[in-house]
């Protein structure tokens, strides 16, 4: 867990252990239920929507708590330890693309339950057409529009979670939804369609 | 690829990403630049997929990750403690290789006349003068001490419990 902290930007969230200052606290167990409840499930799926796994959500999501808990913070608002907790979780999924095939798992195949199955089956679908699409992007990809377009997160803070510099995430991020608007036109969702 | 954003781009995105109706001007200019339109395409998909649900799968158990944290906390701070212990042991091997050397250096010629008792007398009588010894022996010597100092000091250190 050490190794991972240092590639870390703490920003004005967390601190490092060793230059803690006063103000910096490590969670305790009540403050840790309460985050978790509040921001395990959003995270879990956007970790599913990454890895295109149960298992490796899992154990990202885990990793993730994991390397908060140990960071003493400096903060308790929730939407900067929301921020924090995507950037962590966003470091460890890198970690796991960079480990390779060596340890991460196949993704699974997607089924109307596992793409998030709606009561009507052509809703159903529709769903399941959508994440296939998104796991037809690159990993990078996925975390980069994620991050930028549902969970809201700036260019800077998407840079420092995916390693990049600042500037290159604006043509990342033009180039990914050029490529995701490109397969969802293949498969029939034109400009001006609704998918 | 090059990088060519529509100047519109930005408001049209941020207005697309919460849903929202386009202003006049921005949906006139949508209508006529089909790498914004593009671009909202994929915006609004985002907004669909993230709305939908995800698998019905249960999350872990926070009170084993609570758990984990703290046992990982408690390793990390008792390798933090111990580091300076593994680091001593180092200087000690060090250490020992330095004496060896200095007392080497200081008993030299009193080592080399008790090796010269010792030595077999055919192994001494090769060298000419007979207090001095062959450069057979020496070389013996020499290696014999190194691997005796080098075996102790090893054992020591295994004693310590540092790397073999």
């Amino acid at each position: 867990m050490a190794e991972h902290a240092a590639t870390l930007d703490a920003g004005d969230v967390g601190a490092q252990e060793a230059d803690a200052g006063a103000s910096a606290e490590l969670l305790n167990e009540t403050e840790f239920q309460d985050l978790y409840r509040l921001h395990a499930r959003p995270l879990w799926a956007y970790l599913y929507r990454l890895t295109g796994n149960t298992a490796d959500a899992d154990d990202l999501l885990q990793e993730a708590f994991c390397r908060m808990l140990a960071t003493r913070l400096t903060t308790r608002e929730d939407g900067q330890l929301r921020a924090y907790l995507f950037r962590v979780a966003t470091n460890a999924a890198t970690d796991l693309w960079r480990r390779g095939g060596r340890t991460r798992r196949r993704e699974e195949p997607l089924t109307d339950e596992s793409a998030g199955a709606v009561h009507d089956r052509e809703g159903a679908a529709l769903k399941l057409d959508m994440a296939r699409t998104f796991r037809d992007l690159q990993p990078q990809e996925r975390m980069l529009l994620w991050l930028a377009h549902v969970e809201g997160s700036e260019h800077r803070e998407i840079a420092s979670a995916l390693g990049l510099r600042a500037a290159s995430v604006p043509v990342l991020l033009f180039r990914a939804r050029r490529k995701l608007a490109g397969l969802l036109r293949k498969k029939g969702y034109g400009p001006g369609e609704r998918p | 690829m090059t990088f060519r954003a529509c100047s519109q781009e930005p408001d049209i995105l941020a207005a697309a990403a919460d849903g929202r109706a386009l202003p006049a001007p921005l949906a006139a200019h949508l209508a006529s630049c089909p790498s914004c339109r593009e671009q909202v395409v994929a915006v609004t998909f985002l907004r669909v997929l993230a709305a939908a649900p995800v698998a019905s799968h249960p999350l872990p158990d926070p009170s084993v990750i609570w758990w984990k944290a703290q046992l990982t906390r408690r390793w990390q701070a008792e390798r933090a403690a111990s580091a300076p212990i593994e680091r001593m042991r180092w200087v000690e091997l060090a250490a020992g290789f330095a004496s060896l050397a200095v007392f080497l250096a200081w008993q030299w010629q009193g080592l080399l006349n008790l090796a010269a008792r010792v030595v077999p007398a055919g192994v001494a009588a090769a060298s000419s003068a007979p207090q001095v010894l062959s450069p057979t022996a020496l070389m013996l010597i020499t290696i014999g001490t190194a691997s005796v100092g080098a075996m102790i000091l090893a054992a020591l250190h295994r004693r310590l419990g540092g790397a073999p």
